[in-house]
Order: structure tokens, then sequence, then C-alpha cells
């Protein structure tokens, strides 16, 4: 790790190239996996529920699909700041803050897209596990187990979202150096400083990667089906 | 390395030209929202009449010079923050016929902006980087056109309001109290670290010193949430201080030292390096704010707003 | 089980049964031109649909042990076995190896077994859907247009199950198929089902060749001789 730092260090100039790493996949994993978790469930939930407003629901959720993060990023910071709301838990500037942001960016998403693939596939599932004699349970698991692909590609979007955003984690993170900088917020310093080359190659070395943890992923995940052939 | 860099440039110059190809080349950059808002209301009967020329101001009295062009320039934060150029663009173009367009970046950027040619003209605060700039052949000659301070601002406990800038930054040091750097090599940041420098201090060995990688504005708000301190222009820590909507609870803990001056320079990016530049725009622009009347106008600038000017002109010392 | 007074409204299909009883431990037959409510019919008694008036009466027959079997059936992601398995899963009893091997061998399916299910041929496809309806040994078999596109040998083969199905457990079948010379051999009892309602029931033979209703005869008549007189 620390010879990792040092390659680091002496390649990008000193804007703690290493600790943002660091930070943006901290704050990806974690963001994702919690608006993952809510995401889904509020997908499955939205697509069981029939209520009044329902459709005034998922055309909310849409528009917050493509919400802007730096409104979010406004929204959360003056929830958290001092005199805000829930200033007194101390998480602006903070990465607790920051995930907290970026959850509200990503739930949407995740949220959205779980509801698109279980409208179109979960009427056909449900159908055969009735027919089969499942309890409504293990119909939802079914559901769930059936659409695993789609729901991959809605975490899969939730993360990607997450490492390339860079309004709501500049203002609510503040990008204060090796504590709330994340990869993109020092391109945008990078840039600001007039020193574009390293930040492309961020840029760059952001992009792989990511490349190589979605690989992982789908590595792991054609692991659990070997015996499929198409 | 050094090769490893090359390559980087190499990918980096087909992006760009990418960019240039697809027709948003940097010239057409800047955001149109910092265009100062200048058309005058029309009534529908002069707007029909003016329909096809619809870029030209149709109130006759108020724009006798007819509109020659766009001037770009590039700038930092502190002069579009505090309104400056908002204030003396409309003038500049009723005078002149010039429309005067902005950047506002860091003194970094903004040179390197004047490097590229994106640019026809540059205002910033960095003497030493403007020389530089000059001497590189970038830029034509460096005027200084006006300078502010900066004031260093904070709580006022535990240190009472001083004059000694060197004891106020010691002080910091040795109790690790919280201060916010801009650390973004902007010119504020650069002064900042000049006087760590001078004092042989390395604020980094300081936990509580904090790198906010942003401009001014966004440095003082996070200076405000963490009870901290920072060195900052008078002009933006005076516009924050009258205009945001949460109430900045800091006060100006140290002024006046005379370390703590601003000189801002403007500098015509040169024809001879880039041919396209609007070079006879930008000598217009550097006659006109050097001029006494303009000078004049930067003098009283911010009296009315904030009770005290927010530049002092000093063109023609 | 019985149905009475039954409702249900899609859109603008308008489905209204008065009475219809189907007799368990009997082949029921269901025959219709298109769109005249059969797998309507079959989502209601299967639960899929509620009904918006009306009783089903199951008379003890508990949903779980009712089943269907669609024209295109639905596959889980996996294979052949594991879709066979899946209502095993579900009721938590483990595989009968033997008894799975037999009815692949029985349906010429051996060697695909551990295959892809979605990758098979829409004739495969619909005999592992019949194969995973019957290996959890169902009490009411809704078999919907399922065995349509079987060659006539694959169609002989599952009238065959039927047939010793019956011999064994004595079951309760509701056949829905274009194919009258395979409900005339197959069927008990048969529904004619015209524009939401069922028209008549009654014997194959009865429904088939001595109805008095113009819509049956002309239905039977097209049927008849499409098939090339065959009945």
């Amino acid at each position: 790790m620390q010879f990792l730092k040092e390659i680091l260090d002496t390649f990008f100039s000193d804007v703690g190239v290493f600790d943002a790493i660091f930070v943006t996949f901290q704050l990806a994993f974690c963001a994702t996996f919690i608006s993952s978790v809510l995401g889904i469930f509020l997908g499955l939930l939205l697509e069981r529920a029939r209520f009044v407003g329902k459709r005034v629901v998922i055309r909310i959720n849409r528009t917050l699909m493509g919400v802007p993060p730096v409104v979010i990023g406004l929204v959360v910071y003056m929830i958290l700041m001092r005199r805000g709301p829930l200033g007194r838990l101390n998480l602006l500037f903070t990465v607790p803050g920051m995930i907290f942001a970026q959850v509200l960016i990503i739930t949407p998403i995740i949220c959205g897209m779980t509801y698109t693939s279980l409208v179109s596939k979960a009427p056909a599932i449900r159908t055969f596990a009735r027919t089969m004699g499942a309890s409504p349970v293990q119909t939802q698991c079914l559901v769930v187990r059936e659409l695993k692909r789609e729901l991959y590609f809605a975490v899969v979007t939730g993360f990607g979202r997450s490492i390339s955003e860079v309004g709501a984690v500049m203002l609510v993170g503040g990008n204060i150096k090796g504590h709330t900088r994340t990869m993109t917020t020092t391109i945008s310093l990078l840039k600001s400083q007039g020193i574009f080359t390293e930040g492309l190659t961020l840029g760059i070395l952001l992009l792989i990667m990511a490349f190589i943890i979605q690989s992982l992923a789908d590595f792991f995940q054609r692991g659990e089906k070997t015996d499929e052939n198409y | 390395m050094k090769k490893q860099r090359q390559l980087l440039a190499t990918l980096l110059a087909g992006a760009m030209l990418a960019s240039v190809v697809t027709g948003c080349g940097g010239k057409e950059e800047p955001a149109p929202a910092e265009t100062p808002a200048e058309a005058p209301e029309e009534t529908p009967a002069e707007a029909s009449e003016e329909a096809e020329a619809p870029e030209e101001t149709p109130d006759e009295a108020a724009a006798p010079v007819e509109k020659k062009g766009v001037l770009m320039m590039a700038t930092t934060t502190s002069t579009a923050d505090t309104g400056l150029l908002d204030y003396l663009a409309p003038i500049f173009l009723e005078e002149t016929g010039w429309e005067l367009q902005w950047s506002a970046v860091g003194t970094g950027e903004a040179l390197k902006m004047g490097e590229n040619g994106d640019v026809d003209i540059v205002l910033v605060h960095a003497k030493a980087s403007e020389e530089e700039f000059v001497a590189s052949g970038f830029g034509v000659e460096r005027f200084q056109v006006m300078y502010n301070d900066f004031v260093v601002i904070g709580p006022t406990e535990p240190v009472a309001p001083t004059e000694d800038i060197e004891s106020l930054f010691k002080t910091i040091q040795e109790d690790q109290l919280t201060f916010v750097s801009r650390g973004d090599d902007s010119g504020t940041d650069k002064k900042e670290k000049g006087i760590w420098k001078k004092l042989e201090l390395d604020p980094s060995e300081n936990p509580n010193y904090l790198e906010s990688g942003q401009g001014m504005g966004a440095t003082i708000t996070m200076a405000d949430e963490k009870d901290a301190y920072c060195l900052t222009d008078r002009g933006t820590w005076l516009k924050m201080k009258n205009d945001a909507d949460v109430e900045i609870q800091l006060d100006i803990i140290c002024e006046g030292a005379s370390d703590l001056l601003n000189q801002y320079g403007i500098i015509a990016v040169s024809p001879e390096k880039y041919p396209d530049v609007n070079n006879e725009a930008a000598n217009t622009m550097i006659e006109w704010i050097c001029s006494e009347e303009v000078q004049e106008l930067i003098g009283n600038y911010g009296v009315d707003q904030y009770g005290e000017a927010l530049f002092t002109p000093n063109a023609n010392e | 089980m019985r149905i009475t007074d039954l409702e249900k409204k899609q859109g603008d299909f308008q489905m209204r049964i008065d009475s219809l009883v189907l007799k368990s431990g009997k082949i029921h037959g269901i025959i219709g031109g298109n769109g005249c409510g059969k797998t309507t019919l079959c989502k209601l008694i299967m639960g899929i649909l509620e009904p918006d008036s009306g009783t089903l009466d199951y008379e003890g027959l508990e949903i779980q042990n009712i089943t269907m079997t669609a024209q295109r059936p639905y596959f889980i992601q996996g294979s052949v076995y594991e879709n066979i398995c899946y209502p095993l899963k579900i009721r938590r009893i483990r595989p009968d190896e033997q008894k799975i091997d037999h009815w692949l061998s029985r349906c010429g399916l051996t060697e695909k077994k551990h295959q892809y299910a979605r990758s098979l041929s829409s004739g495969e496809q619909q005999k592992v859907s019949m194969i995973r309806a019957l290996i959890f040994d169902p009490e009411l078999v809704m078999i919907d247009e399922t065995l349509s596109n079987l060659d006539p040998e694959n169609l002989e083969l599952f009238e065959n199950v039927i047939f010793d199905i019956q011999k064994k457990r004595k079951i309760t079948w509701l056949l829905i198929s274009h194919r009258l010379a395979h409900i005339y051999k197959m069927c008990d009892e048969l529904h004619f089902m015209h524009g939401g309602t069922v028209l008549a029931s009654g014997g194959k033979q009865e429904i088939l060749f001595e109805t008095g209703d113009e819509r049956i005869r002309r239905f039977v008549a097209n049927e008849v001789i499409r098939m090339d007189g065959s009945v």
C-alpha cells in the first residue's frame, strides 16, 4: 500500500491522489450497497402496491432518476450544515455525509430500474409461480432470483453513477484533501489549476479501476451458473 | 516518466482535436450564464424591425456605438464573485462597442487558458506567474490595474483580532487550530503558502489544516461551518458576509499587514503566438480599464453596497 | 369443482359463467373459438385472477395441488433439471432422481437434462413444462394448448401419459385444445365456450355431434374440414 502511495505521489501533483482513490471506492461501495438494498426493496414494493397516486409516485421516481447531483448536494448541504436540521450530527464535510447524499441520488435510479424490469417481467413469473403452487414469499423470492441480471445491472449502474458523480460530493464533502477528496473532485481541482494532463490520467485511472471491478463482478456472477449454455 | 507525460499530452491533444472537430472549441466555451444579461427590453414593434439582426441592441439611446464583437477574458473568481465585471461589462460595451465575456477560474487555469490561446486577455493576481507568462511570449505586456487586500477571517476566540499576520499564523500552527486553505494553487492559495514559507512552517503538520480545493466562496462557507480560520481576499469576504443566505459568523481576525496586498494585472494574449485572438479588443480593454475615468469607477465600486471599496485602483502609479 | 355466477370484466371482455361443474376424476375438454375466455377461465381457477363476483367452490381441493401449463411456458433461468425440480423444491420434497430420469427418457429428453431450459425448441419446452407440472402429483391439471404444437407421435405419448395417470390416481384434467381428434379421444366431458360464457356442457358425443346449437355445429364443422375428416 505504502509503495503504491509513493508511486502515485511521484506521478501526481500534491493533491492527495492516493487518499482520493481510497475515498472514491469507500464511498462508492457504501453508497451503492445501501442504495441497492433500499432501491430494490422500494422497487419491489412499488410494483406490488396498489394505491391512489401510484402513477404520480412513478413519475416522481423517473424525475428523480435524472436529478442533477448538484441539486441533491445542495439540499443535503443545507440539511447537514451547522445551522441545518441535522447540523448536530456533524456530518457535513465527512464521508458519511457524502454517502448520505449519494444514497439519495442512486436509490431512485436503482428503484426505477428495478420497477421497470419488474413491470415487464414479473407478471409472467408470478403466473408461473402460482401454477407451481408457490407461496407468496416463495413467489417473491423467485421474482428476485429470475431478475438477478436486471437487478445486477441496476446495481452496476448505481455504482457507475457513484464513482462518476462530482456535484454532490464536491458540495457535501467539500473536497478536503485527504478526507473527503474523491477522484472526480481531484480532477476538477487539477483542471482549476490548469494541470490538464494529470486530470486526464486520473480520469483514465478511474475508468481502468471501474473496469477491473466490473470484470470481477461479472466473473463472480458467471461463476454461479456454470451449467448454462446458450 | 517523461515519456509517459508526453504520451498523455498526445492523448490530450487528440481529445482536444476531437472536441474542436465536434464544434466546441475553446472560444465558445464560456458559460452563457456568466455573460452579463445585457439585452434591454424590446417592444414587439422594435423586435420585429430588428428581427434580421437580433444581436444588436435596439435601444438607440443606450448604445451609440455599433457593436463590434466579443472580447473573451479569463479571470480569477474574485473579480467575478465580487460582481466587479458585471458592473464594468455594460459600460465597456456602451463606450467601446466590445462585448466582454469572461470565464472565472483560478489564476493557474486562467493563465493556462491564455497559454492555450483560448482567450484574448487575462486579468489575474499572481505577479510572478504573470511575469513568467509574458516572458514565455504568451502575453504581450503586463499592466497593473488595481489591488485589493487579503484578510484572515475566523472565530474571535481563541485568537484576538490583530495586525500581526506572522504571530497569528504561528499561533494557528502551534495550537493546531482549524484552518481551511484553498489548496488549489490559486493566487490566494499562493499568497497563503507564501506566508507559511516565509515563517518556515509546514502547515501540513497541523492535523486541523484542511485543503478545500475549491473557490473562495466555497472555502469561506467551509471555514464558517468548521469554525475555522481562513485567508481570503477582502472583496469576496465582504460580498459573502453581505449576501450569503446563511449568515457567516466569522470575523476579520487580521488585516492591514503589508504581506496581505493583492495586485491585479491585465495582459493581452500575444497575437504573434495566436493570430486568431482578438488583439484589437484586448488593447481597447487595457487602455479603457487603465483610463482615469474607469479607475475611478473601480475605486467607487462596492462603496454603496458594502460601505467600503472592494478594490483600490493603481494603474497610474 | 363447482363454479357459480362467476363474473369477470377485463377491459372490453366480459366473462359470465352461471354454472360450471367439473366433476373430479374426469378428463374435461374445453373448446371454443379464439378469445372466448378459455385461458381466463383457467386463470380464475388457478387463482391468478380474482373474480369480480361469484364463487369458485374447490370442494376440498387445495390450490397448491392445482397446476396449469401454458402454450408458451415460462422457464426459470437454469437447466431442464432445475426447472423440473422447482415445484419439488418449493414443497421441500427431495427430488426422486429415478423418477425424473424415467420421465426424461420417456420424453426423449435424457440428453437435454442439463441444458439451459430456454434454449430448447418449443416442442421440447412444452414437454418439459408437462413433466414439471406432473412431477409433484397435482390433483387438478389444466393444459392450456400446451400440447397443440406437438407432432402426432409426441401427442400420443402424452395422451398415454394422461391415461396411465388416470388408471393409477384418477385426478381431474382440463384440456384446452383445437385438435378435436385429440379432445374426442381423451375427454369424458366437454364444455363449449363462446363470448365469455359456457354455452353447453355434456358428453363428448352429445356436444360434438348431437348439439342443436348452430354455433357449436359450425365450430365443429370448420374444425372437421380443417382436419381432413379424421374425426
